[in-house]
């Protein structure tokens, strides 16, 4: 909000120079964000939080600005000639039982002159960025940045009945309003009506006919105080924002109505001549009731971590109007009406505290329980996911929560997909609109920006959640996602790639042992997918080639290999437990099984591991190859690990278990042997 | 057409894989030259058969069955051997995993690069995370989790945020078809937490929140980590040592830090948090535009509304809350300058911080 600053120093007595002025104000929460040089004065571009409209005027401003610099406010001083007859006379007040409108006061000029202001007013109207417009609007708003009263001013002439009263809006009602828009009403909305019709938005903007304009001879001059609640309401439903508006929905001073009424009037009269009409027009039907609060000096100091002289309390919470009285330990204090955000003792403190400044309070460590600190069980495993995901090489992404509504409909058929979609009602963009059920979508979009960006391999993961709707509101699964992409391999290759990392996931994360199932279509490549399921048969997750046609939405090309866990299946991995090293070397022999591929491989390892017995300590996977004589079997090269406890093994013993095994295996699973 | 010629291609093909080493990319170009199914070699080699006299048929087709054998089997091999290698990729696009080195006579040239190490490489947000998470677990805080999907209530309500306060203007909200909201900061974790158990309580709370607001400093969707203490006899001085002990570990012991007056709905009073400017000592740049200091959190005692919303008795304890958001302590330590960068999924952006 801006401010300026010779106007601010002139109401103070003996006001500090401008630099220490600004770093005073700073000090004490209004934040003086930018200064610059304006006309005849340096105009600063002050930070008024939204529980203080008390400061969002310049008198306000600068009483913070006498305390915080141990300057004086100077009071506000003018003459009011009263000669052009009595108020009452000439028009009169309402305002409707039950409206939202504690207090309205009215004053009446006459035969004035409407023109332009003069250069100093103007000016000073310039500087706080408000346009003037003619001698008798722009005293309002001279009063407004002043005393931080709205003010408005009717063309009395135009009131029908010259009479104005606050009153809810009729169903339908119509009010062309100052800045030419015509708006339909409602009974929710609090206008000034005259007899006949509304005239203006009570507390955000008057109405284009009753307007003051160049043939204006007679003003009645509103300065009301309206409810905060009943403004922000139909400002908001009307998108209205005014300066009248701002204030009124943060809380406006109850207080000043009179003062900020005469005060306007005496420079109407000043300023566009004419008489003002003795006495004012003053409604009340809910008098301020100020609010008492009562501190303790200790407790003070017990809540800040700071002794403050109880003197000290005193003055600074007399300079910002609260009339403190001291008996030994206790003040009371009278919230003045223009702090409608002091309700109880902890702002009171805030006040002392600001003031004192917040660079005054030592600092000491609080002493607490020397209890280690716990992470939440979805920390841990989250974190696991990651540490697991971070050392099988892979670069994490983070991507949006939020996802396109026609990517999000592809979902419903993922394997792993949790349930209905969770729709957002006021999306910022349509490409964003519903909450993702699968990382998927977000990891692929990820992987098409990359390889636009010319990146060639890619090996990204996320971790986070999904959403799905329920009776009880929406669940959110922690996942984990898989991308990779490299430039070689064939589909095996690319496949046991992802299945290396995926199985490596899944131990550290301490998800069930994972079945592998040829499956995941339509997301996954019908020869290249499977869907992971735990003994239970639970799904906890998918991995595979994707899908060309899924691909292609992406813009991806092939051999992209995709994974999604579903983590809330997982449990606290067990402590892994020592083997005793073994003291013999062992024996290693190849076997290479010619078979079918009806066969799958693990099939052939769990007969092969039983067949062996406990003399074979191992079993793993050499390579494959398809005979190419097209009738489809394959020959595997298993890597057989033989090993005794006790004694080293001699080479014939193990050539005979060797040929027992291949025997074994032939007559099992009627396999050959290459 | 001979078995000369079939010793030749053999030769050829043994180099060429000897060549391609581990390289899949190069594996498979080998094969293409050799097994391809339209113009690989052994094609040309086979169609020649035919054209041969009959008696040569014999020892040629036995010898090109065993030149197959043998291309099939290098080739399987290979391939093997190509993917069982780690490949990584640079931000930059340089390939590695390459050839194997052959067994060059003379000395190694020891200014070639190294190898690349296989790293994963962390999202900087959840770096600064745990980074943060780190300094509270030392201080005895527990780390909390709460629902993204929240309600009015825990969002606002019992954060002295009721409804029509000019406050939710400032955080413009998502809200869900069924009238749940998008948490707008973690601090309903807070409220959850209090809700449910008595102090003392010591916590901090890391989370997505989200927010109906895009451009370059903000982001629908970020990052903020949320602290909360409580206890009796907790006071403003042991708040200003917490955030000065925490943000002297997370940036530097040389940092000043300045608390000003500020203004949040479940604190009072509130404080604005900033730090003497870490890139210019206090000389004026364009990261504190000037000023010498940047504002880094909020922080506040706990509104006593806030205590009497979840059940706590507001005579008897004090406490303090701060939060910041961990996505601008990301850019600021890195010097990321646009928030939404760090949610376009891009790796070369991830891997700096590899």
């Amino acid at each position: 909000m801006k401010f300026e600053a010779r106007w601010l120093a002139e109401m103070l007595d003996a006001a500090p120079p401008a630099d220490e002025l600004a770093a005073r104000l700073t000090d004490c929460g209004l934040l003086v964000e930018l200064r610059e040089q304006g006309d005849g004065s340096e105009i600063w571009d002050v930070e008024v939080t939204t529980n203080r409209p008390d400061a969002m005027n310049h008198r306000g401003l600068a009483r913070e600005a006498a305390v915080a610099t141990g300057s004086r406010l100077r009071p506000i001083e003018f003459e009011l000639a009263e000669n052009g007859g009595e108020v009452a006379s000439l028009a009169a007040v309402e305002i409707a039982a039950g409206a939202p409108c504690s207090r309205y006061v009215a004053r009446v000029i006459r035969g004035v002159r409407v023109g332009p202001s003069p250069e100093w007013l103007q000016r000073r109207l310039l500087n706080c960025g408000v346009r003037p417009i003619n001698a008798v609007v722009d005293a309002t708003n001279y009063v407004l940045l002043e005393l931080g009263q709205p003010l408005h001013a009717f063309d009395l002439g135009r009131l029908r009945g010259r009479r104005v009263v606050v009153r809810p809006a009729a169903r339908g009602e119509r009010l062309t309003t100052l800045d030419g828009v015509a708006r339909e009403l409602d009974p929710s909305m609090m206008v000034i009506a005259d007899e006949t019709r509304a005239v203006a938005l009570a507390g955000i903007m008057g109405g284009a006919d009753t307007e003051i304009h160049a043939g204006t001879t007679e003003v009645l001059l509103e300065s009301a105080h309206f409810d905060a609640l009943s403004v922000r309401r139909t400002a908001r439903r009307l998108g209205m924002h005014t300066e009248a508006s701002h204030r009124f929905e943060r809380g406006a001073d109850p207080g000043i109505a009179a003062v900020a009424c005469d005060r306007a009037a005496h420079l109407i009269a000043e300023l566009a001549g004419g008489g003002l009409a003795e006495g004012r027009l003053d409604v009340c039907p809910r008098p301020w009731q100020p609010r008492r609060i009562e501190l303790s000096v200790a407790a003070l100091a017990a809540f800040a971590g700071l002794e403050i002289p109880a003197v000290r309390v005193e003055a600074i919470l007399g300079g910002l109007g609260f009339a403190p009285a001291r008996s030994g330990d206790t003040v009371r204090v009278t919230v003045p009406a223009f702090r409608v955000d002091v309700e109880r003792v902890a702002d009171v403190y805030e006040e002392v505290l600001r003031h004192v400044g917040y660079g005054a309070v030592p600092a000491a460590l609080p002493v607490l329980p020397t209890a280690p600190g716990k992470r939440h069980p979805n920390w841990q495993l989250v974190d696991r996911a990651r540490d697991a995901a971070l050392a099988a090489g892979l670069t994490e992404v983070v991507t949006w929560s939020f996802i396109d509504p026609g990517a999000d409909r592809l979902v419903d058929s993922q394997p792993l997909c949790p349930g209905t979609a969770v729709i957002l009602a006021n999306p910022l963009a349509t490409t964003q609109s519903v909450l993702r059920r699968s990382l998927l979508p977000g990891l692929l979009s990820a992987a098409q920006g990359n390889l636009n960006q010319g990146e060639r391999g890619l090996a990204l993961f996320e971790q986070g959640r999904v959403f799905a709707g329920g009776a009880a509101g929406p669940s959110e699964p922690e996942r984990l996602g898989i991308v990779l992409r490299d430039d070689g391999g064939d589909a095996e290759a690319r496949f046991r790639r992802l299945k290396g990392v995926v199985e490596h996931v899944g131990t550290k994360v301490g998800l069930p042992a994972l079945r592998w199932k040829a499956g995941g279509s339509p997301w996954l490549d019908e020869n290249a997918g499977a869907i992971l399921a735990a003994a239970d048969g639970r799904t906890v997750g998918l991995a595979g080639l994707l899908a060309p046609e899924i691909a292609a939405r992406w813009d991806l090309g092939a051999g992209v290999a995709v994974a999604e866990l579903a983590l809330d299946a997982a449990t606290s991995p067990p402590l892994p437990r020592f083997t005793a090293l073994p003291r013999f070397p062992p024996v290693v022999m190849d076997m290479t099984v010619e078979h079918g591929s009806e066969l799958g491989y693990a099939g052939l390892e769990a007969a092969t591991r039983e067949l062996a017995g406990e003399q074979v300590e191992g079993v793993g996977f050499v390579t494959r190859y398809q005979l190419p004589d097209g009738s489809g079997r394959v020959r595997t090269t298993l890597r057989l690990v033989y090993r005794h406890a006790e004694r080293s093994l001699t080479q014939d013993e193990v050539n005979a278990w060797h040929a027992d095994l291949r025997r074994g295996l032939a007559e099992r699973l009627g396999v050959g042997f290459a | 057409m001979s078995t000369a010629r079939l010793a030749e291609v053999r030769a050829s093909f043994l180099s060429d894989l000897a060549e391609a080493g581990r390289d899949a990319a190069e594996v498979e170009k080998v094969r293409v030259k050799y097994a391809g199914k339209k113009s690989g070699l052994l094609n040309e080699l086979t169609a020649a058969l035919r054209s041969l006299p009959n008696e040569e048929k014999r020892v040629y087709g036995q010898a090109l069955n065993e030149l197959k054998h043998e291309i099939e089997a290098g080739l399987a091999e290979a391939k093997k051997a190509a993917v069982t290698e780690v490949r990584v990729k640079h931000a930059g696009g340089l390939a590695i995993g390459g050839r194997q080195p052959q067994l060059a006579a003379g000395p190694v040239d020891v200014t070639l690069p190294g190898l690349p190490v296989a790293r994963g490489a962390e999202h900087p947000v959840h770096i600064v995370r745990r980074r943060i998470e780190e300094i509270f677990l030392r201080m005895g805080y527990d780390v909390e989790a709460g629902p993204e999907v929240e309600d009015d209530w825990h969002n606002f309500e019992a954060l002295n945020i009721p409804p029509d306060h000019p406050a939710r203007d400032d955080q413009d909200t998502f809200y869900l078809e069924d009238g749940h909201l998008l948490r707008t900061h973690t601090s309903p974790v807070q409220a959850r937490v209090m809700e449910s158990r008595q102090p003392p309580i010591r916590i901090i709370v890391p989370g997505r929140v989200f927010r109906r607001d895009s451009d370059l400093r903000h982001s629908p969707m970020f990052h903020q980590i949320e602290g909360l203490l409580v206890d009796e006899g907790i006071t403003f001085g042991h708040l200003k040592a917490t955030l000065e002990a925490f943000l002297h570990e997370l940036f530097s012991d040389r940092v000043a830090v300045r608390l000003r007056p500020g203004y949040f709905p479940f604190t009072e009073p509130s404080a604005e948090v900033d730090i003497s400017c870490i890139f210019c000592a206090q000389k004026g740049c364009g990261v504190c535009s000037g000023s010498g200091w940047i504002e880094i959190l909020g922080s506040g005692m706990v509104d006593p509304r806030v205590f009497e919303a979840v059940g706590i008795d507001a005579e008897r304890y004090t406490g303090f809350a701060f939060g910041l958001g961990l996505d601008r302590v990301a850019m600021l330590v890195y010097g990321i300058p646009d928030l939404r960068q760090l949610f376009a999924g891009d790796q070369r952006l991830t891997r700096q911080f590899a």
